[in-house]
């Protein structure tokens, strides 16, 4: 149970800094980039399967 | 193409982020249509005289899984053997899936018995493998111009059901090593085990169902890549091989050429294998020629399941990579069914031979030309 949480914590840290990166990105291609990573990162933390 | 042109904004950015989401929702709802098709999906019409049993019947530890499945039983009126049709082992497999169909859907047995699960792993029929692109069915129109659909699955078992896999999978039977994928794969689990993963537990219930019901013959209906070698072949467990020899010689006299390949004794956990280690059953494959799940394919969608045909293997043919006479080579849907259906009924017709007071009679079998020629949609019900 413990990993789980440690897990969740991990892919939330990751989601936080994937938003970061796509609002502070001044690329559209890497803007998409960055939403597309967003997704699964997404799932993972509402740990939707 | 955007790369030097910094037109970037927080707009853009929530713009594409729902861009992203939208386009996941719309193909993640797809996909997990797959789970639950609906009832026109899949449908079965069995035949007269066929009880509908599930594979939990004989092992309850399957009950109220997802690996429990279908199996059709039919006993005819006169005593003798029993056999087992096993489609759907893989189901990116589809000829192995529609033959054992086919059999349910027009199967008089007048002697012995005949079991059939078209839908042998459940859980291999909810999803197609990632970037493989399958198509998610296929259809055929019955003579009363009714479509009848079936999906195209996987040769595992869905992630959703059995996750994650090991690196390396060893076989708990006899400690062999294989990649990690294996273990989801029911054709690498046999004998299986009563307590293990989902498609372990699945393999034990074929082999409960094996023993409890002292099974005759067990047929697994497979396809394989043309660039496999063992296509359009009858793989055989050592005790099976006389009966699979004489019906090996038979197909040639129908002029169906067939290739006869003993079981290895060093590849386990296939079912040729461990059923016929484990049981007094003779245990016997069928391979036919599916483009649809091979590696050199261009194309795939519904037609290339349906016509074999590619142009990516007939290039591959012309450079002397297949196993199979490409060019005069019929691949057609309707060739591969007929011909997984002609062996079963030519095993059958044979058990007595090997086995006495075991034959098994099966009348209302399509013979191979009449299916080979009237395609599939001809031989199922509406």
């Amino acid at each position: 149970m413990i990993l789980t949480w440690i897990y969740w914590a991990i892919c939330l840290f990751m989601v936080i800094l994937v938003l970061r990166s796509l609002y502070r990105e001044k690329s559209l291609r890497e803007q998409w980039v960055a939403a597309m990573v967003l997704v699964p990162l997404l799932l993972r933390v509402l740990m939707i399967k | 193409m955007f790369e030097k042109r910094y037109l970037g904004s927080r707009f853009t950015a929530s713009l594409m982020l729902v861009a992203a989401i939208a386009i996941t929702a719309v193909s993640g709802l797809s996909y997990m249509k797959m789970r639950e098709p609906g009832p026109d999906i899949d449908r079965v019409v069995p035949h007269a005289g066929f009880e509908h049993k599930r594979l939990s019947d004989w092992f309850e530890g399957l009950a109220g899984t997802p690996a429990d499945t279908d199996i059709y039983v039919q006993e005819g009126a006169e005593p003798g053997g029993t056999v087992l049709i096993l489609g759907g082992t893989h189901a990116n497999e589809p000829a192995g899936v529609i033959a054992a169909v086919v059999m349910l859907e027009q199967a008089d047995v007048k002697r012995g018995r005949l079991m059939i699960a078209p839908y042998a792993n459940p859980m291999a029929r909810t999803h197609t493998f990632p970037q493989d692109a399958h198509p998610q069915t296929f259809s055929f129109r019955t003579p009363n111009g009714v479509t009848r659909a079936f999906r195209y699955g996987a040769r595992i078992t869905n992630p959703v059901n059995e996750w994650p896999n090991p690196d390396i999978y060893i076989h708990p039977e006899s400690g062999q090593t294989m990649a990690g994928i294996e273990r989801s794969n029911l054709n690498r689990a046999h004998p299986g085990v009563a307590d293990g993963g989902a498609t372990e537990r699945l393999a034990y219930g074929f082999m409960e169902l094996i023993k409890q019901e002292k099974v005759d013959l067990a047929i697994d209906l497979h396809e394989a890549s043309p660039e496999y070698p063992v296509v359009d072949a009858l793989v055989a467990h050592e005790r099976a091989m006389e009966l699979a020899a004489m019906v090996t010689m038979e197909l040639e006299f129908e002029g169906v050429p067939i290739r006869l390949e003993p079981s290895p004794k060093n590849l386990r956990g296939l079912n040729h294998r461990e059923w016929g280690d484990n049981a007094d059953v003779l245990a016997v494959l069928l391979e036919t020629c599916n483009a649809s799940a091979g590696r050199f394919r261009g194309r795939t969608d519904e037609a290339l399941i349906l016509t074999g045909e590619d142009k990516a293997y007939e290039k591959a043919a012309g450079l002397g990579r297949l196993y199979v006479p490409w060019e005069s080579f019929d691949k057609r849907f309707e060739e591969r069914v007929a011909r997984h259906v002609t062996t079963v009924r030519l095993l059958a017709d044979n058990l007595e031979f090997v086995r006495e007071g075991k034959g098994v009679t099966v009348e209302g079998l399509p013979a191979y030309q009449e299916l080979s020629d009237l395609g599939v949609g001809a031989f199922l019900s509406d």
